[in-house]
């Protein structure tokens, strides 16, 4: 199996992953919960993890830094400590349903898009600009997007922010990993992120980097301090880590993330966009093909979505499928970025790359269109 | 300068002192902050008796470190919530800083 659907999850890992996880399972109990050994363990391999996620993300002090169960779990606890009734909120036009979703279900939301076309992040800003003369409470945007790989301005849309002191929410979900994130240089409310991509940890695990905000716990549970107090603590990270930890999911974070530090994410970044441009200039060279790049790919990563014009998206995956290439048709969970490309009646197939994917990988794909491709 | 009084110290006698933490993760921070200052800090659960929330952490570090404990944690800005000392007896005395 040929395996281009690393934008859902990337499912090959640095052998150390599938190692720790298996070591925590036979060693490790639950942090803060006892002295013994076990606890401690666990407890030493859940400070780690979040040391090696705050210096990678610019995060000042660990505690910043709070596990959850995903990107989208992180995003939930971000807007809803963020976004009140009734506020006015900006997102961008390539949001995952994990934004609009939560945002959606906030009563007497007035929500703002700004909505450009694909590979303009100059329009983006240009477009923000207009927005920020409205009175907006807070900003909510995704660094790249999920369908199209598209790298939007993050650090020229903080800039915006910090000047007019708009709370900055971020879904760096496409980006961890391969791109520079930094909470602190952007001085964003909150950083939200799954480690299952490309931090290369294993699913059910994400990260939520915490700015100066106050946050809301999503959840209320033991936390093993303040025991005797039937409000959640006020300090982070225990005000937001309610019940267990997944220590098994936290120690193959850190193996993904010693990963990424050790690789360092330019050069995975270099690997995954030479592949996708080999990608898109072969895809390209065939009739009746929609591929969606910009020349150069400067503001896309490993991410690339395509169209076989007479051939409806899911026929076309699931051959692929057949032919032993697992890639992702339909929508992606991303509507909205969809009615920004033009693509929402008929979605896109979609290819997304890792640090492991090889040349090989993308020519049997290119190979593979070639013979489905009526 | 030892915060504890003169008094205070010929009354007790010490074994070690441990630093209140409020969470698992401030105990950490401040342990790693004091063993790279070359200060062997343990981690441990607050005993009850002096854990006034039900639950924290506690760093343990021996009687000759406390000064220069607090000064490395201090520099830091990791003030800690209160510390206690631990007498031979197995009584607590809570320390005025």
């Amino acid at each position: 199996m040929i395996y281009l659907d690393s934008a859902a999850t990337t499912m090959r890992k640095p052998a150390a992953v599938a190692l720790a996880m298996q070591r925590a399972m036979e060693r490790m109990a639950s942090p803060g919960r006892g002295s013994h050994r076990p606890a401690m363990l666990a407890a030493e391999t859940v400070f780690s993890c979040r040391e090696a996620a705050a210096r990678m993300f610019g995060v000042d002090q660990p505690d910043n830094v709070v596990f959850t169960s995903s990107a989208t779990h992180a995003l939930n606890i971000a807007i809803k400590s963020v976004v009140k009734p009734g506020d006015r909120v900006l997102i961008s036009g390539y949001e995952h349903n994990a934004v609009t979703r939560p945002l959606a279900v906030i009563p007497n939301l007035r929500l703002h898009v700004a909505k450009t076309p694909l590979f303009r992040p100059e329009l983006f800003l240009e477009r923000v600009r207009e927005e920020l003369q409205n009175k907006i409470d807070a900003v909510i945007c995704t660094h790249v997007s999920n369908v199209f790989g598209y790298v939007l301005p993050i650090a020229d849309l903080a800039a915006l922010c910090r000047d007019r002191r708009i709370p900055l929410i971020v879904d760096a979900s496409q980006s961890a990993g391969c791109l520079p994130v930094s909470l602190g240089e952007w001085g964003a409310a909150f950083v939200a992120m799954p480690g299952h991509k490309g931090l290369y940890g294993p699913q059910g695990t994400g990260l939520l980097l915490c700015g100066d905000c106050a946050v809301r716990p999503l959840i209320e549970g033991g936390t093993g301090s303040a025991s005797e107090r039937q409000e959640m603590p006020e300090f982070l990270p225990d005000r937001l880590e309610a019940g267990t930890h997944n220590i098994p999911g936290i120690a193959g974070l850190l193996e993904g993330l010693r990963f990424v530090e050790q690789m360092g994410s330019t050069k995975i970044l270099e690997h995954e966009r030479r592949l996708a441009l080999h990608a898109a200039r072969g895809l390209e060279r065939m009739a009746g093909l929609e591929v969606f790049f910009e020349q150069g790919l400067q503001n896309q990563t490993g991410v690339l979505s395509f169209n076989i014009e007479s051939m409806d998206c899911e026929t076309a995956a699931e051959r692929l499928g057949q032919a032993g290439i697992a890639v992702r048709a339909g929508l992606h969970c991303a509507p909205l970025a969809h009615q920004s490309a033009g693509t929402l009646d008929r979605g896109t197939v979609r290819m997304s790359l890792s640090a492991f994917n090889t040349l090989y990988d993308v020519e049997r794909l290119v190979n593979a269109v070639s013979r489905i491709n009526p | 300068m030892l915060p504890l009084k003169r008094q205070e110290r010929m009354e007790v006698d010490m074994v070690y002192y441990l630093i209140i933490c409020r969470s698992l993760t401030f105990a950490q921070k401040s342990a790693a902050v004091l063993e790279r200052a070359g200060i062997t800090a343990h981690i441990m659960r607050s005993p009850k008796r002096i854990s006034e929330t039900g639950c924290s952490h506690a760093v343990k570090i021996s009687e000759r470190r406390l000064a220069e404990s607090l000064q490395v944690l201090s520099r830091v800005g990791l003030s800690p919530e209160r510390v206690y000392i631990m007498s031979a007896d197995g009584s607590y005395k809570e320390v005025s800083l």
